[in-house]
């Protein structure tokens, strides 16, 4: 299809009268929507439409004459709707944001409580200055909590903003009519440390303080929060990052390098050993292995041969390929992975923080104890001024200071100790995660397993001996670049002999002339293939090392097979105590493989796993954790490294990504593990458990200083002075309790 | 006249619309209810040649269509 143009550009799709549209495409709900877009499109005049429903996207040839705004006016008769496809937004920096904030809120606010609790300060006019000083940290800086009172207040929720909102906003409006109206404004107005129980102070005391120090402390709560939350897109970017670049295409016989936009369906391209195939197709020439390990995990490279099909971004080993690509763009395999992550990301419904869950509660009781206290008051016969003194400072003590400290610096000081064990949390959702998951799926490969080959066992025919063996399999195998034949390699420790005729029968073995004899490393094929028998001792071994899942090669030399090489990909050897550990928890365990069930099973029994899902294809991973949640009754933690696994990661309850795998694979996940060791993942369960318990001591920490503080306002006895010495307390004991998470060491 | 037919193959309430829109296109037909579950009742002026309904149906989607 292809006419031998140099530039790149396919002339037949790209003829100056046609052009190629792409758009978005919402409202699908299930594949038959696609497909009656597709049908609709497809009617019109000249328009060749493909409609994916997995990445919503429409891919549309359509003569020069027709507009994106004929194809989208198509998309909407049909039931939907369709959009020209945004350039991707640069994600809004909010630490950014809330740290301008928080510099503006912290100068201002450190004046403003100095001046408040320490009475030599009390410059005459202080009051005035405090009221200038506080109204920006008050109205500009506190402006995302207001923003989000409003659009909370719409459905009737409330949540930790609504506390701060109404706490601060009371506290400041308060003040303010105080200045205004009561004697507060008086020029030589002091507080006094007074636990006076007289009813003479109202209308005399400013609150700011108390308004700008909540301010303050939540926003810095905030910006903790958000640095140590990673940004969720990086994760996409990082499967981008993975694929090829460019690709070497054949036009008219000759190759031409173009970058990868510019490949098409159908193109035939090269790839030559070492380079990351670029695109989903078939093998049309060439014998090679593929390295499949960055979009599977899988460790043992994949034969190829015409006819087989490839999936872009994994490497090409040993030979060099022809590829007729078979999907480009969207619609390859590593996009629809890319594709599940961001749908699995933005699915999951970010679990609604514990301080907002209390909010929810605490802020109608306040509501409602600032209403009696205001109605009990005037039906005793209390002044109006009191009535409503005693109830507006219900509303200003009832939120705590510390309330914005509770999370974060739990988070922050569970992070550093994880961060010191080789364990990263990405936020808060990860501990409440931690603490809910029942099931946890482990992926074998890398987890389980080193995830690379090293040697299992030597087995020598009758009357051979184990070292020649392996001497002539390392010798062997010395020019292949094979992983199975590195592992063999690796573990010979002799100097290899010379080799002569070498070849590489590929899917086979290897086969060359050692000491002018013939000899032979492969599988069983290439044993019948030289003629040579092979004993039925070797076959029986041969069984056996299959059950436990290894890969075994022959060897032979000049008419007869010496002997057998097992390699494997080693159970590690923590594997057993992890698993252990992980049970003690309370947790059930499901080992996830594509190995074949007996093999799994070897493997699973090895390390005492409770279940075992076997023969599961690389892309089937996420639905396994779907299934394993039974519809979202079950909370299921998964840990990986494969960049296919990056969906299932992202699926899962709880993501634990093992550090020695992909970026990809980090990113999608809420837990990362710097080392390959599966205890650091029952480490890691039990730091979050952990943080998780010191925050919820926190919040209650935070809360009971205020809450104790309420029956006081509510009397009408609240000053100044009090809610000082109760947002102190509290702020002291929620980072005392949070430092303590950082002496904390895993038992095992 | 109306006439009652039995669809396979829809998922969900698009295909429920789809299938509707096409039937309901052809000429003669005068009300159309399609159910998800399957069940389609076609009414008409004159009797509609199945061929016609089996055309609509696929024209809608990959969906069959049967007598009921």
């Amino acid at each position: 299809m292809t006419l031998g143009t140099t530039d790149g550009a396919p002339t037949s799709l790209e003829s100056p009268a046609r052009q190629i549209i792409e758009l978005d495409v919402q409202g699908m709900t299930c594949a038959s929507c696609a497909a009656r877009i597709e049908k609709k499109l497809s009617k019109l005049d000249g328009v060749q439409a493909s409609v994916n429903y997995a990445t919503e996207k429409a891919h549309v040839v359509a003569p020069a004459g027709l507009t994106a705004d004929d194809l989208i006016a198509t998309v909407q008769a049909a039931g939907y709707d369709a959009a020209l496809p945004v350039p991707e937004a640069k994600p809004r920096d909010r630490a950014a944001e809330i740290k301008r904030r928080l510099i503006v809120s912290a100068t201002l606010a450190v004046p403003v409580i100095a001046m408040a609790m320490i009475p030599p300060l009390q410059f005459p006019g202080w009051q005035w200055v405090s009221l200038a000083l506080a109204t920006p940290v008050v109205t500009w800086a506190a402006w995302p909590f207001h923003r989000s009172t409003l659009v909370n207040l719409r459905h009737g929720a409330a949540t930790m903003d609504t506390l701060i909102s109404l706490g601060t906003s009371a506290a400041y409006l308060w003040s303010l009519v105080a200045l205004i109206f009561g004697n507060a404004g008086m020029i030589g107005m002091t507080h006094r440390w007074t636990l006076s129980l007289s009813h003479d102070h109202q209308l005399t005391s400013i609150y700011f303080e108390a308004a700008v120090g909540i301010i303050t402390f939540i926003l810095l709560g905030r910006y903790i929060e958000a640095r140590s939350r990673q940004d969720a897109s990086s994760a996409l970017r990082a499967l981008a990052e993975v694929g090829a670049k460019s690709v070497t295409v054949l036009r008219g016989g000759a190759e031409v390098t173009v970058p990868i936009e510019k490949l098409v369906v159908d193109d035939e391209f090269v790839v030559r050993p070492g380079e990351k195939i670029a695109t989903d197709g078939v093998v049309v020439s060439g014998d090679s292995a593929i390295d499949n390990s960055v979009i599977t995990g899988e460790s043992l490279p994949v034969d190829v041969h015409p006819g087989s099909a490839v999936v872009g971004a994994s490497v090409n080993t040993t030979g060099r390929l022809v590829v007729r690509a078979t999907a480009v763009g969207a619609d390859t395999q590593l996009a629809q992975i890319a594709h599940l992550v961001e749908l699995a990301q933005t699915g999951k419904s970010r679990s609604q923080a514990l301080a907002d869950k209390i909010s929810g509660v605490f802020v109608p009781i306040v509501i409602a104890l600032a209403l009696i206290t205001l109605v009990v008051w005037l039906v005793l016969g209390e002044s109006a001024t009191f009535a409503v003194t005693a109830a507006v400072s219900v509303l200003i003590i009832s939120c705590p200071c510390a309330l914005g400290l509770a999370t974060p610096t739990a988070l922050l000081a569970g992070s550093l100790r994880g961060s010191q064990l080789g364990i990263l949390i990405r936020g808060p959702e990860a501990l409440e995660e931690a603490h809910r998951i029942q099931v946890i799926a482990l992926d074998k490969t890398g987890t389980i397993t080193a995830g690379q080959m090293s040697l299992d066992s030597v087995v020598p025919a009758p009357g051979a001996d184990a070292d020649e063996v392996l001497r002539l399999a390392a010798t062997l195998e010395s020019a292949s670049e094979h992983p199975i034949a590195r592992a063999i390699v690796e573990a010979s420790h002799a100097t290899t002999e010379q080799l002569e005729d070498f070849s590489n029968i590929p899917g086979r073995g290897v086969r060359a002339r050692v000491h002018d004899r013939p000899a032979a490393a492969g599988n069983a094929a290439l044993m019948s293939d030289q003629g040579w028998a092979i004993p039925d001792e070797l076959s029986q071994a041969a069984a056996d090392a299959a059950k436990r899942g290894a890969s075994t090669v022959f060897v032979g030399r000049a008419g007869t097979v010496i002997g057998l090489v097992a390699v494997t990909d080693k159970i590690d050897p923590n594997a057993a105590a992890a698993v252990g550990a992980l049970h003690e928890l309370g947790l059930r365990t499901v080992m996830v493989t594509g190995d074949n069930q007996a093999a799994a099973e070897y493997v699973a029994a090895q390390v005492g796993i409770d279940g075992v899902r076997a023969d599961v294809l690389p892309g089937d991973k996420f639905n396994v954790v779907t299934e394993l949640q039974a519809g979202g009754t079950v909370p299921v933690a998964m840990v990986g490294d494969g960049v296919n696994d990056a969906a299932a990661l992202s699926q899962a309850d709880l993501g634990i990504a093992m550090g020695s795998g992909t970026d990809a694979a980090i990113a999608a996940s809420d837990l990362t593990l710097m080392r390959h060791d599966l205890m650091l993942a029952a480490d890691a369960i039990r730091l979050s458990r952990r943080t998780l318990n010191t925050i919820r001591g926190n919040l209650f920490w935070a809360f009971i200083y205020n809450v104790c503080a309420i029956p006081i306002a509510a009397l009408g006895y609240l000053n100044p002075m009090f809610a000082g010495a109760a947002m102190a307390f509290s702020s002291v004991f929620v980072v005392t309790n949070s430092l303590r998470l950082r002496t904390w060491s895993p038992k095992h | 006249m109306i006439t009652n037919y039995v669809v396979t193959g829809m998922t969900c309430g698009h295909c429920v619309n789809h299938v509707t829109e096409e039937v309901s296109a052809i000429p003669g037909v005068t009300e159309v209810k399609v159910e998800q579950a399957g069940p389609m009742t076609v009414s008409s002026d004159t009797a509609i040649d199945f061929g016609t309904i089996e055309e609509a149906v696929a024209e809608a989607g990959d969906y069959k269509v049967a007598l009921a």
